[in-house]
């Protein structure tokens, strides 16, 4: 807990030096102070999440996971009539009824299952499903589908709507670019590939600090720099947000082990990573991270048991770490995917872009079963499965029943709660 | 020519809007990769019209048939390797389906290492090449119609492409579309190659009218499902296009509300027929070139221009890249630089050789474009896209990299899942650190913020970066000085 407050109190004494300085400060910086200043505000924010609150992270599949190989209904004919060459063998599918069952390589998720900490919710979409990557996943990651080209996600709306004037920590993706899903207007989350390069090396870090804070008074005015200067603010807010953020994610990450190794990949460096800060009291509540690959137009089996392999293994050191940490019961983890796949396999022994598919929500704080019934296989929309939850629901009740949130003002309507969250 | 929107006629200078080193330094960044001090001095002489005219005057033709050096990829260092790719071609090209298979699967070994090899050479052409705006064009256009080697994708399939984009950079569109739906790579990415009658593969269908022509929004899903009826049967046979018969659907497709027999070809030109192609493309070479936010006037007058001249492109570069709206204030300095941009651009302006190819790819990589392995067929995003908290370490760590400082922590995993190797730990030193004797510390200050931002910049940094020199001009101090300036966030734009 020390460390948080010392975290804390480095950002503070920044950013008031900073005022003393600077009429123009990062906009987070500026917020922090005014939060803190205001005992009324600051109880609204929830900024204390180091210890006890509670924390979602997302795992993004991306490339549109094929559902109907993910959680299988290897009771139902159609799916080895519309498969035929890659399909699982009822014998092979690691068995939930006697409809449904994981796929093979699930080994984890399914022992999450058994034990009482995974719910897997079918058949999740939205009305008039784009088959477009990008136009779904813009979909998925803003939650607004009339939107054409959106620019805030549901996560930085749930940031802009709770703690408008919280630290960058409290959202972190891994990756090089920050998801849609986490931008907000209020509030610039912090993401990073990889802690150790997750600094500045040059040598004179005095200077480059004054350097990169914000902009002091312009001292020249002619309309170009107004115009360039939007884009120089941001990139000095984006800076400051690195500099303060930087020491403390390596001091973290370079102090974890885990009792479980982790899959030497991008995706198990990346939960590792997650766990690290969890471990080390962050104040992050949402944490986002992708596994990618899942664009199976051809060949599609050996592909897909390979990235199930690696999202059941990355998953299963994950939870493994948590409870060893004793955070199970704190952390909830989602999957989705900007699509599920076509129904019938084509003609490459792959699938090609389809509609709705399952998702799975994880943790000991989870209402653990089946949520929903699995889409028909024989009532199609365009050779797609229909959609049977709308994928909306799922958010409002993570935000409603986790994250203790009113979901209507950051998902512009109300949708119906599901029971994944235990009650109290 | 007929002006068809006051924002693209003739930029002419004025007394009060000149066209002073500010503005040639911004043409040198957006149809190039950047200027040297003399450049943008050449520029500046030229005037607006003629550098426009130099900067245009490149053969429509591939790297290949250009005289002298860097022509062509090396490959001599792979082991087993031909020496480069042509020979390699023709190795192959008479050879029969099984030996073509084998001669493939040998070479597949060392396919990374070819790779390796085409981004380098295709770096130090943007570097160090005679046609600035060609490759910058042929940049563009990989982006656009977008093509990753990932998945190892064979590497003579890659560079083959390459030449086509730059062939075709600053042709014609209509030509090009033909062409690049029709190249190995391409047909090999987006899965064509598998599109057949039985089983229609929609992938390329698809990404041709939402990202190369159309854009989202100008056709319905079952004019996809037609379209890949139509491009049945277009496949390669490794080296080369081959069309296959027995896998066309010759039934009669409806497409656009038109019905016929369509093929691929067909179907291109009932795409190249809708308004809305011309100003799509013409709208991302804007985006590309000049700004982002193009209203919708502006908008329909590029579509307008390009399809008047048949889809010629050269009138249409020429007339944004002398236009009112290129020198406007919304597009000086305030384009992101692209890792790419921001990479070549340091090597330019600080007179760098060209620095070990494997660690300039883990940097590029890292910062998220590393050229052939776009991260999807959407190509990349860039805008505010390049910044976060991440990358902007790691834009800074090279920039100080390349300047001569400490060699950035770039422990990124490779493709396979295995560490990158270790970086050297030095480079060649850029050239002109040697203070310039006659200076005081401001001037020298002046002469890298010039050199390198190119614009004007706040009194108050200056400040801090003349303090660096309180303690005298030397070598080691100077290099502080440009160390820091490529750490700034006004050295981000451009």
């Amino acid at each position: 807990m020390e460390k948080v407050v010392s975290t804390r109190r480095v950002f503070l004494q920044k950013g008031l030096t900073l005022l003393a300085v600077a009429p123009t400060i990062p906009t987070f910086l500026d917020q922090t102070v005014m939060a803190l200043n205001n005992p009324l505000d600051s109880k609204l924010t929830q900024q204390t999440s180091g210890k006890d609150g509670k924390i979602l992270v997302v795992v993004q599949l991306s490339g549109g996971n094929d559902g109907l190989s993910t959680v299988i209904p290897y009771g139902d004919d159609v799916y080895y009539q519309q498969r035929n060459a890659i399909s699982h063998p009822a014998d092979k599918v690691l068995k939930i009824d006697g409809y449904l069952g994981l796929h093979p390589n699930l080994t984890s998720l399914k022992s999450m299952y058994d034990s009482g900490d995974l719910a897997i919710v079918q058949g999740v979409g939205y009305p008039n499903p784009n088959r477009s990557h990008f136009r779904s996943m813009d979909i998925w990651q803003s939650a607004q589908p009339e939107i054409q080209q959106p620019s805030t996600g549901w996560i930085g709306r749930y940031f802009d709507n709770t703690c408008p004037g919280c630290d960058p920590h409290v959202g972190v993706a891994i990756g090089e670019t920050l998801p849609l899903a986490m931008q907000g207007e209020k509030v610039l989350p912090l993401s990073f590939e990889r802690p150790d390069s997750y600094r500045y090396t040059g040598r004179d870090k005095t200077d480059y600090v004054k350097l990169n804070q914000a902009q002091l008074p312009p001292t020249i005015t002619t309309p170009r720099e107004i115009t360039a200067g939007d884009q120089l603010d941001f990139l000095h807010r984006t800076a400051m947000d690195a500099q303060l953020s930087s020491e403390e994610i390596l001091r973290l990450t370079r102090s974890h082990s885990s009792p479980q190794p982790y899959p030497a990949n991008e995706f198990g460096n990346g939960l590792k990573t997650i766990a690290a800060m969890i471990a080390g009291g962050l104040p992050t509540r949402v944490y986002y991270v992708a596994l990618s690959g899942f664009d199976t137009h051809a060949q599609q089996l050996n592909r897909h048991d390979a990235l199930m392999k690696q999202l059941s293994d990355g998953l299963g050191a994950f939870w493994s770490d948590l409870k060893q940490q004793k955070n199970n019961d704190r952390v909830m983890l989602m999957t989705f995917s900007e699509f599920g796949r076509r129904v019938q396999s084509n003609a490459s022994g792959g699938t090609d872009h389809g509609a709705a598919a399952p998702m799975f929500v994880m943790g000991s704080g989870i209402q653990q079963g089946i949520v929903s019934r699995h889409p028909s296989l024989n009532d199609l929309d365009q050779g797609d499965l229909k959609y049977v939850v709308d994928f909306r629901s799922v958010y409002a009740s993570i935000l409603q029943n986790w994250l203790n949130t009113p979901s209507k003002p950051i998902l512009g309507d109300q949708y119906p709660v599901l029971p994944l969250v235990k009650s109290a | 020519m007929a002006v068809f929107h006051p924002l693209l006629a003739q930029y002419v200078p004025t007394e009060s809007d000149p066209f002073d080193d500010v503005k040639a330094a911004h043409l040198l960044n957006r149809a190039g990769f950047g200027g040297t001090p003399d450049e943008v001095a050449r520029v500046q002489k030229l005037g607006p019209k003629q550098a426009v005219e130099w900067l245009l005057d490149f053969p429509d033709a591939p790297a290949e048939e250009e005289l002298g050096n860097n022509v062509s990829p090396d490959l001599s260092s792979i082991a087993g390797s031909p020496s480069d790719f042509r020979q390699y071609y023709r190795q192959l090209r008479d050879k029969t389906p099984q030996e073509k298979k084998q001669l493939q699967q040998q070479f597949q070994q060392a396919n990374r290492q070819a790779l390796e090899a085409t981004t380098a050479w295709w770096l130090n052409r943007m570097a160090f090449g005679q046609y600035p705006l060609q490759e910058k064009l042929t940049f563009f256009w990989h982006g656009h119609f977008t093509t990753s080697a990932k998945d190892e994708r064979a590497a003579l399939l890659m560079w083959k492409q390459n030449e086509l984009l730059r062939e075709n950079s600053a042709g014609n569109f209509e030509t090009f579309v033909r062409a690049i739906s029709r190249d190995p790579a391409m047909l090999d990415y987006l899965n064509n190659n598998e599109n057949r009658k039985a089983h229609p593969n929609e992938n390329y269908a698809r990404e041709l009218m939402e990202l190369f022509t159309l854009g989202i929004g100008n056709y319905t899903e079952d004019d996809i499902k037609q379209a890949a009826r139509a491009f049945t049967g277009w496949g390669h046979d490794g080296t080369d296009f081959v069309y296959r018969v027995n896998q066309h659907d010759d039934g009669i497709k409806t497409f656009f509300n038109r019905s016929g027999n369509f093929d691929g070809d067909d179907i291109i030109t009932l795409i190249l027929q809708n308004p809305a192609c011309p100003k799509f493309i013409s709208g991302e070479l804007f985006k590309y070139l000049a700004y982002d936010d193009i209203d919708p006037s502006l908008s329909e007058a590029l579509g307008q221009l390009l399809y008047t001249n048949r889809y010629e492109l050269r009138p249409l570069l020429r007339t944004v890249l002398t236009s009112r709206a290129f020198y406007s204030p919304q597009a000086l300095g305030v384009q992101i630089k692209s890792p790419v941009q921001l990479v070549v651009g340091t090597i330019r302006m600080l007179g760098l050789q060209m620095p070990p190819a494997q660690a300039l790819a883990s940097a590029l990589n890292q910062m998220g474009q590393l050229p052939l392995m776009p991260p999807n067929v959407r190509g990349w995003p860039g805008g505010r896209m390049w910044i976060n908290t991440s990358t902007l370490f790691i834009r800074y760590n090279t920039g100080v990299w390349l300047a001569g400082g400490e060699v950035p922590a770039l422990t990124r995993l490779n493709r396979k899942g295995d560490a990158a190797g270790a970086l050297p730990d030095s480079l060649a030193r850029p050239s002109g650190f040697d203070p310039n004797t006659d200076g005081d510390a401001e001037a020298v200050v002046d002469g890298w913020l010039n050199r390198l931002i190119q614009r004007p910049v706040g009194s108050d940094k200056k400040d801090v970066l003349v303090n660096v020199l309180a303690d005298g001009v030397n070598t080691d101090s100077v290099r502080k000085v440009v160390q820091l300036i490529v750490s700034m966030p006004e050295y981000q734009l451009c």
